[in-house]
């Protein structure tokens, strides 16, 4: 799925702005912000990262810089393996217009030393948001590891602007949200594509009425006015 | 022990079968960076983790079987990539507790 392919479909399905988060790594955001760019198509730079407790979480960003200052801390976190392309398939970083510039070495199948609250605060020093993943998953969520949504037990964990460690949590794209609104109340819902394939690229949606940055999502999140598109009931 | 041994040992149901697997270590966990950092080789897991990276873990630490508790389903990917490793994947409807009892005569996995 290449990072022109990714912009091209979005910018077809008339999304205003799209997030990359690629899993423990943001080395293709320069890509993609230059693709984003040149369509004129908004993009938040950042990635998937799966915590000490296996829980995958988004980091998002307004520059692929803050993204790629987190990857180096989480990459500092992970096991010291080499990936196995017929195992796990290839890590390709690549440029704007689709050459792979070499093949990232380490497993990033695997999840980081970084703890929920670890990681919380590094994003939010890095000024960015923290959003629990597909919390209605059964793997990999905060809902399904760990049951409940994690916060501040510490004062020391307390976020900047006495925040919670999440800005946000997401749905998937099948998930019931008559089912699982309630177990998330108090806090903002988004619903996106996380994308595998690009025919899956903005097949669901997240709007809201406001700026498409991190002060911007910030605000929505903080009023709780994101609106979410209906689920995929097939695919 | 033979995968059917481990088979009748759990009540399990197989979903992908292992006959050249030689099990002789067992390992207990739901942390796969756990699992990556104790298991070792000739060894079947005892977990709940119904998911592709389960496998992934598996090839890494020489994992030969895994044994998914609460007759958790394993989704296709975990199944493709189990037959591609020669991963041998079995449901059981016990407990990781119930289920390590039933196999407590193997050895204590270790890397």
């Amino acid at each position: 799925m290449a990072p022109s392919e990714i912009v091209r479909q979005a910018v077809a399905a008339g999304m205003d702005g799209i997030a990359l988060t690629d899993h423990q790594s943001a080395r293709n955001t320069p890509a993609i912000a230059e693709c984003a760019r040149r369509a004129g198509l908004k993009c938040l730079f950042g990635m998937e990262v799966q915590t000490a407790e296996e829980v995958h979480t988004l980091a998002l960003f307004d520059t692929v810089e803050q993204a790629l200052d987190m990857t180096d801390w989480v990459y500092a976190a992970m096991p010291k393996r080499v990936n196995d392309p017929e195992t796990f398939g290839d890590q390709p970083v690549v440029t704007w217009d689709d050459d792979i510039v070499e093949m990232e070495w380490r497993i990033l199948a695997m999840g980081c030393r970084r703890t929920i609250p670890e990681t919380a605060t590094k994003v939010h020093e890095l000024g960015g948001l923290f959003i629990a993943a597909h919390v209605d998953r059964r793997n990999h969520s905060v809902l399904g590891t760990l049951g409940t949504i994690p916060r501040p037990l510490v004062d020391t964990e307390i976020q900047p602007g006495g925040g919670l460690f999440f800005d946000a949590v997401e749905l998937s794209r099948t998930a019931d949200e008559t089912l699982w609104l309630p177990k998330v109340e108090g806090y903002a819902v988004t619903r996106s594509s996380d994308a595998h394939n690009i025919d899956d690229v903005a097949r669901v949606w997240t709007e809201a009425d406001g700026e498409f940055s991190v002060a911007g999502l910030k605000a929505i999140f903080a009023a709780k006015s994101t609106r979410i598109s209906p689920r995929l009931t097939s695919f | 022990m033979t995968f059917n041994e481990l088979k009748d040992r759990v009540g399990g149901t197989v979903v992908v079968d292992n006959p050249e697997a030689a099990i002789s270590a067992a390992y207990t966990s739901d942390l796969l960076s756990d699992v990556m950092g104790h298991c070792g080789d000739e060894s079947v897991l005892i977990t709940i983790q119904n998911h592709l990276n389960a496998i992934a873990v598996c090839t890494l630490a020489g994992i030969e079987a895994i044994v998914l508790c609460h007759d958790r389903p394993a989704p296709d990917d975990m199944i493709e990539a189990a037959k591609r490793e020669g991963v041998g994947i079995m449901t059981t409807p016990l407990s990781q507790f119930e289920a390590s009892v039933k196999l407590a005569d193997l050895a204590p996995a270790k890397r």
